[in-house]
């Protein structure tokens, strides 16, 4: 993928981010990707507010339109579906951890987790660091592939780190780069280098 | 995946209108497709009849993605705003979202007003039991245009989004500035859901609602019981209703 193709697939990924998150999840330099989103506001392909910028509609069809082109061979390489496949099957479980995380049941009734019960929250971070122990190898064998998508193992040991740590923000804080934002982008990622769509 | 001759050029600079990108892309998106199940070369793909080699189905399967992306064409002659008003920009050039939209389920509960003059417009599976219901303005989101432009002026307060997309791609950076959210599509496990929590906005997922317009006055019953993986599993119905108290 060119420089400017991955810029907007990072603007893409990040959805109404700073330059620098974005430099951060696809691996190019600050100053490239300035210079690319500078281009993309001025041609009509970003917009911009308060130094976050988000694809024009009609940008974000043209980027997926040449998926095919830049990763048609992943599409059919069994390196690299396999382990495709095998992350669509932990990600069932990520989703009910991360519920379970945001909800306990309180006299039989699903009510907001208000983070009281250490025990409680304790147990689903656990629950996490198993799912993260299934996802590791796989981001592993995807990265073989295709080497950026490394960038999303790091950065979930690190989120999962500064959980057990006892940061729980780190756990699905949507303002951060916790647990839940980079698999959720990595979902995604993986979503359109596939040409599939979400479930759900 | 083959690449076509014109892949590979090198050095060709970005064409100047993103719609021109747009259609270009796609169109070659179907070519390479077309060749790759060809199985042919391409001095005989290409040369096989080139009046079969671009369908008429393949350039209304391009409109179809162009529009879906929420464009709406220019237009220079009136009537073409009058033959097909659905993929053009509006006459009177003002935005063209959803005035006059709205879900209809088939399958949504409806009832007259009750003494509370609420009257039941649907259910939906709720994300989490908030202790109060809540009350808002309905406002579909379904445009980019609507999006940007909340995103720049903020979003008005009580606004309660009408949306039918459960991975939360149009509305996720303005998700925390609304009162509830409306979703036709996805569960209480959908990104959306997760998202929605995690800002304790009330939240209701494959909602079945009919005759919400945008600018009514709905409140969500955000005190229901939350809809559980075990009722999923179980083919449970357990729903939050949406009720109509005032038209816009």
């Amino acid at each position: 993928m060119d420089v400017r193709d991955t810029v907007l697939h990072g603007t893409a990924l990040k959805r109404h981010s700073e330059p620098s998150e974005i430099a951060g999840i696809v691996g190019l330099p600050l100053e490239t990707v300035e210079r690319e989103l500078a281009r993309a506001v001025e041609t009509g392909r970003a917009v911009m507010h308060n130094d976050r910028y988000a694809l024009t509609p009609l940008t974000d069809v043209a980027l997926c339109s040449r998926y095919s082109l830049h990763y048609g061979d992943l599409r059919e390489n069994p390196a690299f579906v396999q382990p495709y496949e095998a992350f669509e099957r932990v990600n069932v479980a990520l989703k009910q951890v991360i519920t379970d995380w945001q909800t306990m049941s309180v006299g039989g009734k699903k009510v907001a987790n208000d983070h009281s019960d250490p025990d409680y929250d304790a147990g689903i971070i656990d629950r996490l660091g198993a799912v993260h122990e299934q996802v590791e190898p796989i981001i592993k064998r995807l990265a073989a592939q295709l080497p950026r998508l490394a960038i999303f193992g790091k950065k979930l040991l690190a989120a999962l780190e500064a959980a057990e740590d006892g940061d729980h923000e780190w756990v699905s804080d949507i303002r951060r780069e916790s647990y839940h934002t980079v698999w959720f982008e990595l979902h995604e990622d993986l979503l359109r280098i596939m040409g599939r769509e979400r479930q759900e | 995946m083959k690449k076509l001759p014109i892949d590979s050029v090198q050095y060709q600079r970005p064409v100047a209108s993103p719609l021109v990108e747009a259609t270009l892309g796609l169109l070659r998106e179907k070519i390479r497709e077309a060749w790759h199940e060809s199985g042919q070369e391409w001095n005989h793909f290409a040369m096989r009849g080139n009046d079969s080699l671009v369908t008429a189905g393949m350039m209304q399967e391009i409109e179809q993605r162009i529009l879906a992306s929420g464009h709406r064409f220019d237009w220079s002659a009136s009537i073409s705003v009058e033959e097909r008003p659905e993929i053009y920009k509006p006459k009177d050039g003002a935005v063209g979202d959803a005035e006059n939209f709205m879900f209809a389920h088939p399958d949504a509960p409806t009832a007259d007003a009750d003494e509370q003059g609420r009257a039941l417009r649907g259910v939906g599976d709720n994300v989490v039991r908030h202790n109060r219901d809540v009350t808002g303005i309905a406002r579909y989101i379904r445009s980019n245009e609507r999006v940007l432009s909340y995103l720049s002026e903020g979003v008005p307060p009580g606004t309660i989004a009408v949306i039918d997309d459960s991975g939360g791609t149009l509305t996720a950076p303005i998700i925390d500035q609304f009162a509830g959210v409306i979703c036709a599509g996805g569960t209480v496990r959908s990104h959306l859901g997760i998202l929605t929590r995690e800002y304790n906005i009330p939240c209701v997922m494959n909602a079945k609602i009919t005759g919400i317009r945008d600018g009514d006055t709905v409140t969500i019953e955000a005190t229901a019981a939350a809809k559980t993986a075990e009722d999923y599993q179980n083919n449970v119905e357990r729903t939050a209703r949406v009720w109509l108290v005032g038209e816009g």
